[in-house]
């Protein structure tokens, strides 16, 4: 069998990568050479037969595969090695003063008190009593300034860790992450996206990365988007037009080799998988007691779909929380979403780390920017990226540790500045992937973070 | 008869390239001509000249021409945004071949399809990822449909007039801009110019010589000057410079320069400090009030005068050569210079004679696009196979010695989709000679199109390093549109139809005539009949389920 074409990207130099990298997993039929079925002369029943059969026995491995995930031995052997992502996406903003940087008793530090936590010396808002009990697992980071005070272009950064250039779309962290930590022929999504409010609603991008690191996007449902196969057609048929499909589609996709036609193939290998995936979205396969103690929110149903996804072997999968972008009644919005985000992360580290999860698992929390010290005459804070807090738990990470500091009103970072850059390249160093390894677009050097990033080693174990 | 004396020399050419001989003078309009064909020779010529010297120079093994059928389709799709009628290809197979392509080429050319494609592409182009714009669509549109020079449509884009008239959408350009400098700079270098500068903004570019600050700022200061009104009006102020810090720190203040290093004499007159207040306060007005007082433009508008700076340009031929570029990237799959946003020198062209002929022919030529896209596609470089069945590795893009395979777009698939699901028999008769037939396409044009919006937005755009998304796998594996829809069996479609034959290969044939658009080889006959013969009773879901696996598959994807 001729190996695939790797494509070269021309004019390639340098030490980095050449985008695209992909050699994809080529016209690998089960039975089939890379010359086509049709020109081996194969007997007409053989190849409707084989066809079948090897679309059959995809989709029964990936049932064992999914299965064999539930015996205690597949989950270990697979927690060593693999790394992940959750990152709980705080749509709007929120405020760090009623989070992470509290600063009670100054004219900007509202109502609200700092409360001690298990951490000596560490103190967070009142309205993360929960998560107060459990900083050993999370560092906080206090210090960001990231100058983006506007909700799109805020995003494009905080996703992406630096804005777009023209003529050059950057991937997001999920697209990076599942680029650098996905497996090639994974049966799983790599990257799924779960935003179901309206209120700033992003897909998330992959970029110059590639439609293969796009996200699985749920907006609508807790069901990824067609992954359920339609009643008027059987399992059988439906593997079998498939393999049908991928014979007919042989000899035009062998003659004319290319990364784009080659994804034609390797996207409808995928598909199989995907469906068989679907019920890692069902929370009804969970036991009602591990339900009940994620609480009834949509947040943290879908911080449990997260924690089921990760233990199947996604790498990065994002759960946006929305609307914190209180420009009045900014208390009271976040007594509220603060208590969901309290609980709802609070279960999620115990139950990763009761699973063995949490060693490998970093659960980010970050949203666009933080929110003004000043109050507003609707009692609101508005848009503010100068001084904001954000924090990192689990893998890889110094658990209880603090990073940086604000003035006493909070309007200014003073200690540790650090940039969207320097978050991006501490979060990359966390999960063991180089910060500063290079992506070559044709003569182009891109780093997976941006240029001259520093990671906070503070704050990694 | 023009076009059949192209099809002719251009048979000869092939044979006769060495005899072309380049002129060695100048030009008299003051373009480039030295070591260039003559500006009279037709483009396919030179296009072929160009491209089959440099590859037997290199001993680049090029593959032969596509067939006839490969042809009929991959035109349609570049000129006309779709695949081919049933009716087309009946009509197609009467002509003979000496003149099916030219014949082809004039008809497409001359079909609604063809302005409708057009726009699409270039709206692409130009607003791509921005929200869709109506106003911007309906302008493009219009000037497609009366062949408005590009260096016309460049101009009412740039110059962005609060009018009434026709040309009113084009401000859409700048004004889903206006409130960022940089993408006003930024996104008229890139899709205009070809030229990306954005990294020359904080330092001169680290990698391209050609490029300093001074070439970020020149361009920006062009457009400093503009703002939108709270009426969403775009206009300028009368005064206003860009200063820039070097990365040696000094402060320096930005010339109007355009990328050549020519430099806009500044005419903005001098203005007291009385002056400077109540205009700055017009403007706050125009900025914040619905009823501002009335504002005189001003004299001198720097963006007017960018306009000039390129269209006067016979040096570096910016304009023209970006469009040129971007127009044979499209039809090729490659740019002669790629990226597209990078021309200059540290990235030449791969056919510099060629990219500098094409651009100064569309510059004599009043920046005709009809003519530049015809000329391209009735080239043997566009016509060549895309097949590659060596076990070497195939040439590089760049020698266009074999066809590149492209990814159809959102709005080519879901019309391709469209048209390969309808009844064969129901489609107008193409009879160029009958008068009515052009008014009866139009309306079921824009029924198709109607038919089609609906799914393009299961589709991403293609980009370099394209690649089929998995959800675009699992829409055409598992939606409920698709099921009900695309594989409708209703009399208008060809699925009912099917059901009226009982022939098998008859039916397979018809299958891949509507959708691939080719006869079945023998052994895919032999494959699909397996299929219906394997289905017992339930014949129609077989035929459905043999349909879904061409219109999913690989071959109806792409352009090959």
């Amino acid at each position: 069998m001729q190996s695939p074409q790797r494509p070269v990207a021309s004019r390639a130099s340098g030490s980095g990568e050449s985008i695209p990298i992909e050699p994809g997993p080529g016209i690998t039929g089960q039975d089939m050479t890379s010359q086509g079925i049709a020109s081996q002369g194969i007997t007409r029943r053989s190849i409707l037969r084989n066809a079948a059969a090897g679309a059959s026995a995809v989709v029964a491995s990936d049932m064992t595969f999914l299965n064999q995930l539930r015996s205690a031995e597949v989950a270990d052997e697979l927690k060593k090695q693999e790394k992940r992502v959750i990152l709980l996406w705080l749509a709007g903003g929120a405020s760090q003063l009623e989070t992470w940087d509290p600063k009670p008793g100054v004219k900007t530090g509202g109502p609200f008190r700092a409360i001690p936590t298990n951490v000596p010396g560490v103190r967070i808002s009142e309205l993360l009593p929960e998560l107060a009990t459990r900083m050993q697992h999370t560092a906080v980071i206090r210090s960001l300034n990231t100058k983006i005070a506007d909700h799109g272009q805020g995003a494009d950064l905080m996703e992406c860790g630096r804005l777009n250039d023209p003529g050059l779309k950057y991937p997001d962290l999920g697209a990076v992450v599942a680029r650098e930590l996905g497996r090639l022929e994974s049966r799983v999504p790599d990257y799924v996206s779960l935003y179901t409010a309206t209120e700033g609603r992003r897909k998330g991008t992959s970029g110059f990365l590639g439609a293969r690191y796009a996200p699985m996007f749920l907006s609508e449902s807790m069901t990824p988007p067609n992954i359920v196969r339609q009643d008027s057609i059987t399992e059988i048929a439906h593997q079998d037009r498939a393999a049908l499909q991928n014979a007919l589609s042989r000899r035009f996709a062998n003659a004319r080799r290319s990364q784009a036609v080659d994804s034609h193939t390797s996207a409808y290998q995928r598909v199989n998988g995907l469906m068989a995936s679907a019920e890692l979205f069902d929370i009804e396969k969970e036991p009602a007691d591990v339900r009940a103690r994620y609480g009834g929110t949509q947040f943290g149903e879908q911080c449990l779909i997260a924690r089921r996804l990760v233990e199947a072997g996604v790498p990065f999968v994002k759960v946006a929380r929305a609307w914190w972008d209180s420009h009045g009644q900014n208390f009271e919005t976040h007594q509220e979403l603060c208590a969901d985000l309290d609980h709802s992360m609070s279960v999620l580290l115990d139950d990763l780390a009761e699973r063995g999860l949490l060693q490998n698992t970093l659960v980010i929390t970050l949203g666009e920017f933080g929110r003004t010290p000043q109050i507003n005459a609707s009692l609101g804070r508005d848009h503010f990226a100068s001084a904001w807090s954000c924090s990192l738990s689990g893998h890889g990470v110094r658990g209880g540790s603090v990073w940086g500091k604000t003035d006493d009103l909070g309007q200014t970072v003073v200690e540790g500045e650090v940039g969207a850059a320097d978050l991006f390249a501490t979060i990359l160093q966390a999960l063991g992937i180089d910060h500063s390894h290079e992506y070559m677009l044709g003569a182009r050097p891109v780093p997976l973070a941006d240029f001259g990033a520093k990671p906070i080693r503070e704050v990694l174990a | 008869m023009l076009a059949s004396a192209y099809r002719l020399c251009f048979a000869a050419a092939v044979i006769s390239t060495g005899l072309l001989s380049t002129s060695a003078l100048l030009a008299e309009d003051g373009l480039p001509a030295e070591g260039l064909l003559p500006a009279d020779s037709a483009l396919p010529v030179v296009i072929d000249h160009y491209v089959d010297q440099q590859n037997q120079k290199g001993g680049i093994p090029v593959v032969g021409q596509a067939t006839d059928y490969v042809l009929l389709r991959r035109m349609t799709l570049d000129l006309a945004g779709r695949i081919p009628t049933a009716a087309e290809q009946t009509w197609y197979a009467t002509l003979c071949e000496g003149e099916r392509t030219t014949l082809l080429v004039d008809r497409l050319m001359n079909l609604p399809d063809f302005n409708l494609h057009l726009r699409d592409v270039l709206d692409e182009m130009l607003l791509a990822n921005r929200p869709f714009n109506n106003e911007f669509r309906t302008y493009l549109l219009w000037a497609l449909e009366q062949n408005r020079p590009w260096h016309q449509m460049f101009r009412d884009m740039l110059t962005a007039a609060d009018s009434e008239g026709p040309e009113k959408g084009a401000a859409e350009f700048l004004k889903t801009r206006a409130r960022q400098l940089d993408d006003l700079t930024n996104d008229t270098a890139i899709l205009f110019f070809g030229v990306n500068i954005s990294c020359a903004k904080c330092h001169d570019h680290p990698l391209v010589a050609d490029w300093k600050q001074d070439h970020f700022y020149g361009m920006q200061a062009f457009f400093s000057r503009t703002f939108p009104t709270k009426k969403n009006t775009l206009t300028e102020k009368h005064f206003g410079e860009v200063k820039f810090r070097t990365t040696g720190g000094a402060e320096k203040t930005a010339a109007m320069m355009f990328l050549t290093g020519a430099v806009v004499e500044d005419r903005t007159p001098s203005f007291t400090d009385e002056e400077r207040k109540q205009l700055e306060e017009a403007v706050r007005k125009l900025e914040r009030e619905d009823q501002p007082p009335e504002y005189t433009a001003p004299t001198f508008s720097p963006r007017l005068s960018l306009i000039d700076a390129a269209l006067s340009d016979t040096e570096g031929m910016f304009l023209a050569r970006n469009i040129v570029n971007r127009t044979w990237g499209r039809l090729t799959g490659t740019g002669l210079v790629d990226p597209g946003d990078q021309m200059h020198s540290a990235n030449p062209a791969s056919h510099p004679e060629l990219l500098s002929w094409l651009a100064r022919d569309l510059i004599t030529h009043e920046y005709d696009l009809r003519r530049l896209v015809r000329g391209i596609v009735l080239s043997n470089t566009y016509a060549r196979s895309s097949e590659w069945t060596s076990t070497e590795a195939p040439p590089a893009a760049q020698t266009f010695a074999v066809a590149k395979t492209r990814a159809l777009t959102p709005r080519q698939l879901a019309a391709s989709l469209t048209v390969a699901i309808q009844h064969p028999d129901r489609w107008p008769v193409v009879d160029p000679a009958a008068e009515n037939t052009a008014s009866e396409w139009a309306a079921r044009r824009k029924q198709l199109d109607d038919q089609a919006n609906g799914l393009v937005r299961e589709f991403e755009q293609p980009f370099d390093g394209f690649q089929v998304a998995v959800d675009e796998a699992l829409f055409f594996s598992n939606s409920e549109r698709l099921q009900n829809e695309l594989l409708k069996d209703s009399d208008d479609r060809i699925l009912g139809y099917l059901k009226s034959i009982e022939d098998n290969t008859k039916a397979v044939n018809v299958l891949w005539k509507n959708i691939l658009n080719r006869d079945p080889d023998a052994d895919e006959i032999q494959m699909a009949q397996d299929w219906l013969g394997r289905s017992g009773n339930d014949h129609n879901h077989a035929l459905q389920q043999l349909a879904w696996a061409l219109l999913s598959g690989a071959e109806m994807r792409f352009n090959h």
